[in-house]
């Protein structure tokens, strides 16, 4: 009986094999967009889910085979690994996340020459930071400064008077960068439209992770103690808790604010019916660059080794269309200076500067 | 620095209430003679449970009554998990440590699972939790006023009177004898005719039911999102367990330790007179004392004589 069913189960895994081989030699009619996620979940209603979107966006347009993966752990080997997986099975354009990807895509751009990759928030380099973006990858940034100038005008117009904080995940350049952009929108909303917003170095804070959201609730309440009316924080997990701490608050009658981060986060701010703390967020249109770079592959136009900046210039920054607790002056203000922004007669600088931290 | 301890004192209660329930939770099964690592992945399930319980509740009930519901849920939820760790253990006989990491790694992967197959995704977001609220006349009371009631949650409350009960259940009734008798000498207390495997179900029940509603603490008060993990807390929970000594009051000390000395590392930043000491030390500080007071204590170890055995009847 034993030998029987080990015959049979040898001859099931030989079928398996050769139909496998069979699949693999199949040159796929529709493009095949693979995706690896980032630390987190497909939808962390940040960075991963807005690609995602993007991409699933694109197949909807375009009729495309998409899949993404999650790989175990957050380490360069684990991301080859996952990429790797991708190009076995036929997927030509691999879309990452996130700066972490930037060795890895380093070292997948090499290896497969076949395949194109999207390197969203990086660029490949061999952990020297010397930018080295091969032909078959594109690399893109975005103006996170700009994106949090809008969205501390957007605030000080709102509020006009009061204090503002600041907590961020780790103190790397995208989050870095929205914090001195938010820092210049305060103070060119205080100079050029007569608000009183003022900013203590003791609020703003960089929490050092993405993921600890007790550490989160906790800074957003000392800040709050200490009548902090709104609260930017970009920051993960970390934002969680301060949104949870916001909700609370307000739940219970206080005037406190979240600005929230990388995609619209209205809904998560939500307390009570059509009532929110998020007062509105500093948005990166990740989605829009997932879904430009897949179209731009499609008409074999792909920007292979160019690294892309996308800012108010090509809509790939901004607040949201809809801001439920902005009052349409205030959004007719912001997007005067959105426009500024576009035509270069408002510059936002990405340096530290004299800014705060 | 009086206002300081007064300012965060109300958040790190918060943070230390669900790691005091918990660790005591892991009191009853250890005290009982299993040990219990699962913990972790206990609190996770409570988690889940009252993160979905009131996702759907809220909308439906009256404000204020789907937070006790999902609550309860986190504690029934645990309880019934914990159930696979007893049987594994109890009737099994299966080494304690590795079903106990079974748990854990199961915790996480089917929470995450059952979330995005009920909601579609793997966080719950909830609207509303429990709020802080401060105690009329209480709070005005010199001292222990501004630290005990002012901006407390009425879970706070919950655990302090859990912790009570466990003492008493513990020290002064038949049962907490018999469930302790279980964990030092199982073959002595079947002889007194004491159901050994009754006791050692009972002991990890409690464990469960008592991380679940850690877990489900922890989600109506500072996180307020299901994310599929409680950041290693029931293993703080545990280590508070060792660092008490097996004893109520003492995991009571343990724990508000851990986490008033972690509530400073993480609003260091925010607070300059901790900003001159560095976030690392501060953040490393609780856990070398806790190795130093492990290497102290270890020559006079309370733990449990019988623990991490199974039972087998009949035995000496």
């Amino acid at each position: 009986m034993k030998k029987v069913l080990v015959i049979a189960v040898v001859l099931l895994s030989m079928t398996g094999l050769l139909f496998a081989a069979g699949a693999r030699e199949e040159t796929p009619a529709r493009l095949r967009v693979g995706m690896v996620t980032d630390a987190g979940t497909i939808d962390d209603k940040s960075f991963n889910q807005g690609t995602w979107e993007g991409i699933v966006r694109a197949s909807n347009d375009f009729d495309l085979d998409i899949r993404y993966l999650r790989p175990a752990g957050e380490t360069e080997a684990e991301y080859v690994r996952e990429i790797g997986n991708l190009y076995d099975a036929g997927y030509r354009l691999v879309v990452t996340p996130g700066f972490k990807f930037e060795t890895a895509i380093y070292i997948v751009q090499e290896r497969y020459p076949q395949a194109k990759f999207v390197l969203l928030d990086g660029y490949p380099h061999t952990g020297d930071w010397n930018p080295v973006v091969g032909d078959n990858t594109v690399s893109i940034f975005y103006a996170e400064h700009e994106s949090g100038f809008l969205a501390g005008l957007a605030t000080a117009l709102e509020l006009e008077t009061g204090a503002v904080g600041f907590i961020g995940g780790m103190e790397i350049p995208p989050v870095q960068k929205f914090n001195w952009g938010f820092q210049q929108g305060i103070t060119y909303a205080n100079a050029n439209y007569g608000t009183n917003m003022t900013m203590d170095s003791r609020n703003f804070v960089y929490q050092g992770s993405f993921d600890n959201v007790a550490a989160g609730q906790q800074l957003a309440a000392s800040m709050y103690d200490r009548g902090v009316k709104a609260i930017f924080a970009a920051a993960g997990g970390v934002g969680v808790g301060a949104i949870n701490e916001a909700k609370a608050r307000a739940a219970t009658g206080q005037n406190v604010w979240i600005v929230g981060v990388d995609v619209d986060q209205y809904d998560e701010g939500i307390y009570a019916a059509g009532k929110s703390i998020i007062l509105t967020s500093a948005m990166k249109e990740i989605g829009n660059s997932a879904y430009d770079m897949i179209k731009a592959e499609l008409e074999g136009t792909f920007p292979g080794g160019q690294i892309l900046t996308f800012d108010a210039s090509n809509y790939g920054i901004g607040i949201p269309d809809e801001n439920p607790n902005l009052s349409a002056e205030v959004e007719a203000k912001v997007a005067e200076v959105f426009r500024k922004l576009q035509t270069g007669e408002q510059v936002v600088s990405d340096e530290r500067g004299n800014l705060i931290r | 620095m009086w206002d300081i301890v007064a300012q965060i004192f109300p958040y790190a209660i918060a943070y230390t209430i669900p790691l005091l329930i918990t660790a005591l939770g892991g009191l009853f099964s250890e005290r009982s003679g299993v040990i219990n690592i699962g913990l972790e992945g206990l609190m996770v399930i409570g988690y889940f449970c009252t993160a979905i319980t009131v996702r759907y509740l809220e909308p439906v009930m009256p404000p204020g009554t789907a937070v006790p519901i999902g609550l309860l849920a986190g504690f029934v939820g645990g309880m019934i998990f914990s159930l696979l760790h007893a049987l594994a253990s109890i009737n099994l006989n299966a080494n304690q440590v590795i079903s106990g990491t079974a748990i854990n790694m199961m915790a996480g992967a089917l929470t995450v699972y059952l979330a995005r197959t009920i909601t579609g995704s793997g966080n719950i977001l909830i609207r509303t939790g429990l709020f802080r609220r401060t105690v009329p006349v209480l709070s005005q009371i010199p001292i222990i006023g501004r630290l005990f009631f002012t901006q407390v949650y009425s879970s706070t409350w919950l655990v302090l009177a859990i912790l009570l009960i466990s003492w008493f259940l513990l020290y002064k009734t038949a049962f907490g004898l018999r469930l302790r008798s279980c964990g030092e000498h199982p073959g002595a207390a079947a002889s007194a005719g004491i159901n050994v495997y009754l006791m050692r179900y009972l002991g990890v029940m409690i464990s469960g039911a008592y991380a679940g509603l850690g877990g489900g603490i922890i989600m109506v008060t500072y996180s307020g999102e299901f994310g599929g993990t409680v950041a290693g807390l029931g293993f703080l929970a545990l280590a508070s367990l060792i660092f008490g000594q097996w004893k109520p009051f003492g995991v009571l000390g343990a724990t508000f330790f851990f986490g008033f000395a972690i509530t400073i590392a993480n609003v260091s930043q925010v607070i300059p007179e901790f900003a001159v000491i560095p976030p690392l030390i501060l953040r490393v500080f609780p856990y070398v004392v806790t190795l130093l007071a492990l290497v102290v204590f270890s020559k006079s170890s309370q733990a449990p004589k019988a623990i991490g055995q199974p039972y087998y009847p009949g035995q000496g």
